[in-house]
């Protein structure tokens, strides 16, 4: 399992946790896995997300993998000036 | 639009006069050809003045100098007589555009756009310039005070033009100088401006002056009070904190994009008081 | 160890200074930027334009423009295709049903020649129904004001904003009430800024040109030419390959040109009319109708103990960005605490609609906004409580292992060395004049990676053709140039680096995000490398020795096994000569998604003078520390960390848009929307920290957002100081700081 930081404004989705646990080794498995056990963050996901991987920010990359012990943080898409 | 550039002035003034449509007389066009260009304004008739006999000379004459309708910021900055005698207006026109446009600039043009943020304007009316104008008529000479009569609105009838400003003489103490605001250090419009041209006796004491305020009426304000406030006296601060009071109680400005009325009407009378400054110690340097 | 992982190593090339390749051409007037580009049968385009804030276009009648001689074509938005995912883009090109603001363009006319298309526009007949207006943030964010858009209410959004309220976002983590209960101060204050434009010296310049078969070409200045393609080919229906779009040298763009505006409308024309099409904007339509930053309002609060720990922080981020929904308070949200190591903190984002044109990013956008709010705040808690600035961010600064306020944990970041280094440096002990104030500021921007496609050919003479994909706006070529020349061991001089249309690699992320030098240079890298490959191969084919044997050195293949024997090294001239009989032309290429781009933090110190009976303000020393993880073309780093604080500069002083009641702007030029000019600037002194990304096989990070961030707060702390009042709304100009100073009586 794979612990995942969603931010403030997504919670009312994941019942308020700021963290969930989803079965993944992945980038892509991740958000599959989010979207399967919090429907209510499909749109946000279908929109675009980017995601911090060990403190690294992907803005794709599905096959990024993902380790049981690693810290990922859901994050929003960006761009830059 | 039809282009001429005319051999002399009464030829000009013909032409200006007959004009039916829109009759623009183009010197530096550093306004002229920006407002075209912005779409502001289609003239059918350019009347060029600087193939016009004397437009580009700068004449002395009875101790004063007489400064041709086309003569440029750097020309007149590069004269030494026209420095020495009156430093605050060629301070004053110098500071107008970039480098670029002062090599196009005139001091009629400026006076002819009639802003009330023109710098060259509340220079050359504490130094009580006069205006000779040549029109249909023939040749008048006006204050330039007299000139500007609202934003964009001169009192020159339909095919007059100036075709030069005579910058007077003026006794031994006399200077003058020029202070604008403006919120960068160049190529910007005056929030407001001082003009303050001073004659010292040789003790100190003021014997003359004429104090001018920019951008804070729809015209450049002559402040007589302003003057008499520092007639008689030595400039000591009292007596210049009135002149300063009196500036500002002379203000009656607009608030708009570049200022507010409280801002321009404070700051009119701090930059007078630094202008009349600036003229006592050039003047004193002369007594 | 993976390539693209850094490695400590000596350097050659990287880190001279040499000339840039494109600059001969650039003074001499060689180069062309978006309007240089002509063809035979060119028309003119230009676009008649809304006079009114808000309006519903009832109808367009356009018989009489169309009669006139020498028009040749009128589009309205009706001619695009509809209801693709870039709508809004669209819509802010080419009013649909309502003008959103002043200047929106609502028609566009191709004629024989300007003149006659700008004679045209006074033709064209549109009927407004003009409707309530809302233009400032305050307004629009009340019940009761003027609905920009219906329905386009958040679902998140806080019940007492109005309908304008298009998006909410939250972050941060702990219990802020717990966190200010163990604060012995807490200061709350709500700043403002105005939105401010990019200011980039290059009107948006277009050229297209459809042929009859339906495919087309693009000239334009732009930071992203995939991007351009993109858009345009969705808004016209054609397939992407179909637009071939080329990127003209760039006058600036700073996150303006990543989106397009005219180009869509010029292909428009020349699809309707089967003839080129020429399209340039005045720049009163630049500032009216391309994208300005967001305006803010922000509530911070954050409380400190005495000894200087910020137990916690809070800020409500409320941003305006014109007639459509905007993004933007993501980043404001997620940057404004960055730099602190925060048990407790929370940061929330509003978006608001206004009668104004769609912002656009700019630099490091929605960051400078929120930062200015939480930087002042924390100045004033130093000050209440005599803390050194420098001190206190020091013990709060964020470091390898914080947990950031956006959520992930920080790898090697630079933020403590740069405070270390800012106080260390002679500036920051300068003594100060009468009147004279010194701000700090800290500030954080991320840096991004994305697609990126280069390809590097080996030339038959050993010279080296490299090409990218991204528009150099600020020195990319002679940086591609050294790193290329770094890695395959040749001078700079060798190597030219050409920035291709989008018909010749594959899709290249826009040129924003601060990630050219680092995606682009990971890609050059690469396709050195790959190029090194197979150089050495065709020597120990030439050599008859197994590949393995060859390594690259300096410019040229050596035999270096045990078994190699004995071989002169061959040289990138001799391999580049023999190709043709060696196997073809080589040529090394990289496509990659780059990941990894490390973030990046600055830290500023501004002295400043101002004039207590006018209110002037007059910069008199600046200093900007900044980590560039590696600088590969130091000049072009400084150059960056200037331009950054230069536009700081601006935007703190004298830049904003001013409406009028009537929703219309009143400063649409230079003259009054006030940039600095090169005499109201000091010198700005640089200090280059180069903390190394380990995302990046040199250790680079992106520099050319960060140094517009801490400028607003290092600005505004400044003039506080030296003027006795906290200030919390920008511009401070010179009306505002005497009112100011006139305030505290």
């Amino acid at each position: 399992m794979v612990t995942v930081t969603i931010w403030g404004s997504l919670r009312d989705a994941t019942d308020g946790a700021a963290e969930v646990e989803v079965n993944a080794s992945t980038f892509i498995e991740v958000l599959n896995a989010l979207k399967a056990n919090y429907p209510g963050l499909t749109a946000q996901i279908d929109r675009g997300v980017s995601m911090s991987i060990d403190g690294l920010i992907y803005k794709d990359s599905w096959f990024t993998p993902v380790r049981p012990d690693s810290e990922v943080v859901l994050m929003p898409l960006m761009v830059g000036g | 639009m039809q282009y001429i550039a005319p051999a002399t002035a009464k030829e000009a003034a013909s032409l200006l006069h007959a004009s039916t449509g829109i009759a623009r007389v183009l010197a530096g066009g550093t306004d002229l050809l920006v407002q075209m260009k912005a779409g502001m304004i289609e003239p059918d008739l350019i009347v060029d003045i600087k193939k016009i006999k004397g437009m580009k000379d700068i004449t002395p004459e009875a101790g004063g100098f007489r400064i041709g309708a086309a003569v440029s910021g750097t020309e007149l900055g590069d004269h030494a007589g026209v420095c020495a005698l009156w430093p605050g207006v060629v301070e004053a026109f110098e500071l107008i555009g970039s480098t670029q446009v002062q090599g196009r600039c005139t001091m009629a043009g400026n006076l002819c756009n009639a802003s009330p943020a023109g710098d060259a304007v509340p220079a050359m009316v504490a130094a009580n310039a006069i205006a000779r104008i040549v029109g249909p008529d023939g040749e008048r000479d006006c204050p330039v005070q007299d000139i500007p009569v609202s934003p964009g609105k001169t009192s020159l009838k339909k095919g007059e033009f100036i075709t030069s400003i005579l910058l007077p003489a003026r006794p031994k103490g006399s200077a003058d100088a020029y202070l604008r605001f403006i919120p960068r250090t160049e190529m910007d419009i005056a929030v407001c401006s001082a003009g303050v041209s001073l004659t010292l006796a040789a003790d100190g004491t003021c014997t003359a002056a004429r104090v001018s305020l920019g951008a804070v009426a729809a015209t450049v304000l002559l402040v007589e009070d302003a003057a008499k406030a520092i007639i008689g006296t030595k400039l000591d601060d009292a007596s210049v904190a009135k002149l300063e009071a009196a500036c500002s109680a002379a203000c009656k400005p607009i608030t708009d994009k570049r200022g507010t009325i409280e801002f321009r009407t404070e700051v009119a009378g701090v930059l007078a008081r630094r202008a009349t400054r600036i003229a006592q110690s050039r003047a004193g340097e002369r007594t | 160890m993976a390539l693209d992982e850094y490695s400590k190593r000596e350097f050659t090339v990287v880190g001279t200074r040499p000339v840039r390749q494109d600059g001969i051409d650039k003074v001499t007037g060689r180069a062309q930027y978006g309007a240089d580009f002509s063809l035979p049968g060119m028309l003119h385009a230009v676009a008649l334009r809304s006079p009114h804030a808000h309006a519903r276009i009832k109808s367009i009648d356009t018989s009489a423009a169309l009669a006139l001689p020498g028009v040749k074509a009128i589009v309205t938005s009706a001619d695009f295709a509809t209801n693709h995912d870039v709508q809004s883009v669209q819509d802010h090109c080419l009013a649909r049903d309502k003008a959103m603001y002043d200047g929106h363009a609502v028609a566009a006319v191709a004629a024989t020649s300007a003149a006659v298309a700008r004679k045209a526009l006074k033709l064209i007949k549109v009927d407004y129904e003009i409707l309530p207006h809302v233009t400032d943030i305050e307004t629009s964010m009340k019940p009761g004001a003027p609905i920009v858009q219906e329905g386009r209410r958040g679902r998140k959004v806080p019940a007492h904003y109005s309908d304008n309220a298009t998006g909410f976002c939250e972050f941060g983590h702990g219990d802020i009430e717990a966190g200010f209960a163990k604060a012995d101060l807490i200061v709350e204050r709500t700043f403002k800024t105005s939105s401010t434009h990019q200011g980039y010296v290059e009107p948006h310049a277009c050229l297209a040109s459809v042929g009859n078969d339906g495919r087309a070409d693009l000239w334009c200045c732009t930071q992203g030419h995939f991007q351009v393609r993109n858009l345009c080919s969705k808004m016209l229906n054609m397939d992407q390959s179909a637009l071939r779009v080329t990127a003209s040298e760039i006058g600036g763009g700073f996150g303006g040109k990543t989106t397009v505006f005219i180009e869509p409308v010029a292909l428009l024309l020349s699809q309707k009319t089967g003839r080129p099409v020429k399209m340039v904007m005045t720049r009163d339509e630049v500032f009216k109708a391309s994208g300005p930053t967001v305006a803010s309002m922000t509530d911070v609060k954050i409380g400190m103990t005495k000894d200087g720990r910020i137990t916690a922080g809070y800020a409500h981020i409320r941003y305006e960005g014109g007639a459509w929904p905007s993004d933007t308070i993501y980043p404001g949200a997620q940057c404004a605490f960055a730099s602190y190591d925060l048990e407790a903190v929370k940061s929330q984002g509003v978006n608001f609609l206004t009668n104004r044109p769609l912002q656009a990013a700019y630099r490091a956008p929605g960051s400078p906004q929120s930062t200015y709010a939480v930087e002042s705040v924390v100045d004033e808690l130093c000050q209440i409580l005599g803390l050194d600035p420098i001190d206190a961010r020091l013990k709060n600064a964020a470091k390898k292992g914080t947990k950031s306020s956006y959520g992930p944990t920080y790898d090697e970041i630079g933020l403590i060395p740069l405070l270390e280094a800012a106080k260390a440096h002679p500036h920051y002990s300068a003594p100060l004049g009468p009147n004279q104030g010194r701000g700090i500021s800290n500030g954080f921007w991320f840096n991004f990676g994305g697609e990126t496609a280069v390809s590097l050919a080996i030339d038959f003479d050993g010279s080296v053709t490299l090409v990218e994909g991204n528009p150099d706006i600020g020195g990319s070529r002679a940086a591609m140039s050294m790193m290329a020349a770094e890695e395959l061991g040749i001078p700079y001089e060798k190597v030219r680096t050409i920035v291709a249309d989008t018909a010749s690699l594959g899709h290249n992320e826009v040129t924003h995000g601060s990630r050219v030098t680092f995606a682009v240079g990971l890609a050059t890298i690469k396709a050195a490398r790959a190029a090194k490959v197979e150089m050495c191969r065709r020597a120990a084919m030439v050599w008859g020795i197994p590949a393995e044997a060859v390594e690259w050195e300096n410019g040229a293949a050596r035999a270096m096994g045990h078994n190699a024997g004995e071989h002169e090294p061959m040289t990138i001239e001799q391999i580049g000569a023999n190709s043709s009989k060696t196997g073809g032309p080589i040529v090394g290429h990289h496509e990659t998604m780059a990941e990894g781009a490390g973030v990046s933090f600055g830290v500023h110190i501004c002295d400043l003078h101002v004039d207590p009976e006018t209110g002037y303000t007059t910069v008199l020393r600046y200093t900007v520390l900044q980590d560039a993880g590696k600088a590969i073309h130091p000049d072009y780093v400084e150059g960056q960390m200037q331009g950054g604080a230069v536009q700081g500069i601006g935007w703190a002083l004298n830049e904003e848009y001013i409406y009028g009641k009537d929703g219309r702007l009143q400063n649409a030029g230079f003259l009054d929307y006030r940039i600095p000019v090169a005499s109201d600037l000091p010198k700005i002194d640089t200090v280059i920290l180069e903390i190394p990304n380990p995302g990046h096989p040199y250790g680079v990070r992106g520099v050319g957002e960060t140094g517009i961030v801490p400028p607003l707060a290092a600005i505004s702390n400044a003039v506080s100081h030296a003027i006795g009042v906290r200030m919390s709304e920008l511009p401070m100009s010179p009306q505002r700081i005497l009112h100011a100073i006139h305030s505290k009586g």
